[in-house]
């Protein structure tokens, strides 16, 4: 059997929630935010679940968008990760799969697996061309006891795997960016959760568009997202669910994470927004918005947060363990 | 004849919410309705700027313009030009590197300079002449 762990940013979970509100989108753990209508931790969890692992957990502080993962407030994440990694090898696992999640990797894991068979080495680390992946595979049975997994992982010296498909390691908000558009562009295999309506233009469940609103390809309309008239939405622009664009604003090259409201007649281009944080990449500036006529949080109303849930629990593909 | 005061330079606080508006535009206003106000408004120190920040430069703009005079932005910190593109009024205002340079600028043509009696395109009509007359 194979199993594998995958880990949340433990650097994120360090921080307090007041320094991390004041360092805004800087900061975040950009592989737990909803990418195209899913994280991607979340999508590496379902790729591993349908390639070959029998088991997959997830073990995160900021639970990705969408996904019932399992979460913690109490102990540390590196404390689960290795009791879940106990669980494994008491539960007679051969391999476990260890992820560290920063990075958004595109893993032929049956491939590594073999080689991870044929160099015989306890610990096999992934590589991509532009460094090494916080990504193992692991025997348990020959793993020694009272050892801190991570420490240990990050000190052994493994057998080094090379992986040949797409990796982007998410390091800050251009990576993100760009990710976005590499999947718009084709140019890796994430794609985008929704129907594409016209060739390059990609709609989330209960995205609505006014019909004075312009959406130029290629773009993504998150699920339950309302975009308002005379608004334009361009140049690789996604807009995440349950976000509201405002009349007459344009949004060039940006990103809008979800439950996030962006006011009347602005013109958002090269930035990423999170409710009131919007962070400029072309400036590498980040704001907190004060005005809510401006940017915040969107709010849901009772109902549709009630067709929201069933909707969730309908399209969740993933559960926490097994 | 119409005269000019000097030109004020006057530097815009690190946050411009309602409250920091109000103390701002109690020093600034009586300055605005002076006979053609010319003003440098020094954004290097704002941080965040609310609707109501930009409503308030928009009125002086207004009320300079209202009195024939003139109101330029220097030294945008990148905080406050990421939230006049966001609100579209980047290019409503004149702006400017530094402070010098936008006082310089209210003293780069005065207006006595340009002769008023030829137009501005007498000399494309010359060249086209002589162009003329070559072929």
């Amino acid at each position: 059997m194979i199993g594998a762990i995958i880990i949340g940013d433990e650097t994120a979970a360090a921080e307090d929630t007041q320094s991390a509100s004041r360092a805004g989108l800087c900061r975040r753990s950009w592989a737990t935010v909803e990418a195209l209508g899913k994280a991607p931790i979340a999508r590496l969890a379902e790729s591993l679940k349908t390639q070959l692992c029998d088991a997959v957990s997830v073990i995160v502080n900021d639970p990705p968008d969408g996904q019932d993962v399992r979460t913690t407030q109490t102990a540390s994440v590196a404390d689960l990760a290795a009791a879940r990694f106990a669980e494994y090898k008491g539960d007679g696992f051969e391999t476990v799969l260890v992820v560290r999640c920063g990075a958004y990797v595109e893993l032929d894991a049956a491939e590594m697996l073999s080689f991870h068979g044929e160099q015989g080495s306890m610990v096999t680390r992934a590589f991509a061309d532009d460094g090494p992946i916080d990504l193992w595979m692991v025997d348990p049975s020959v793993w020694p006891e009272r050892i801190p997994l991570m420490a240990a992982l990050l000190c052994t010296r493994p057998a080094i795997y090379r992986s040949k498909g797409y990796v982007n390691q998410l390091r800050n908000a251009h990576d993100f960016r760009r990710l976005v558009l590499d999947s718009f562009y084709s140019r890796c295999g994430l794609r985008p959760h929704g129907s594409e309506i016209k060739p390059r233009i990609w709609n989330g469940d209960g995205a609505q568009i006014d019909r004075s609103a312009r959406v130029v390809a290629p773009a993504f309309i998150g699920r339950n997202v309302h975009i308002s008239s005379e608004c334009l939405i361009t140049r690789g622009s996604n807009v995440e669910s349950n976000s509201r664009v405002d009349f007459g604003t344009v949004v060039e090259d940006s990103s809008i994470l979800p439950d996030s409201y962006v006011g009347i007649g602005l013109d958002l281009s090269h930035s990423i927004v999170d409710g009131q944080n919007l962070l400029n990449l072309q400036h590498n500036v980040n704001l907190e918005i004060t005005d809510p006529v401006v940017m915040r949080k969107n709010t849901v109303s009772g109902g549709d947060r009630k067709s929201l849930a069933s909707l969730e629990s309908r399209q969740m593909a993933l559960s926490s363990t097994e | 004849m119409l005269t000019s005061g000097p030109i004020v330079v006057m530097q815009v606080p690190e946050i411009l919410n309602v409250k920091e508006v109000h103390n701002f535009m109690e020093e600034l206003g009586p300055l605005l309705e002076s006979n053609r106000p010319r003003v440098v408004l020094d954004c290097s120190q704002v941080r965040s700027m609310e609707s109501a920040g930009v409503e308030m430069l928009l009125r002086c703009l207004e009320e300079v313009l209202k009195r024939d005079g003139d109101l330029k932005l220097a030294s945008l910190s990148p905080e406050a030009e990421v939230i006049l593109e966001l609100m579209r009024v980047a290019r409503v205002f004149e702006t400017f590197q530094t402070c010098e340079d936008a006082v310089r600028s209210f003293n780069a043509i005065p207006a006595d300079a340009v002769p008023q009696d030829t137009p501005w395109y007498a000399n494309v009509f010359n060249e086209l002449g002589v162009l003329k007359q070559a072929s």
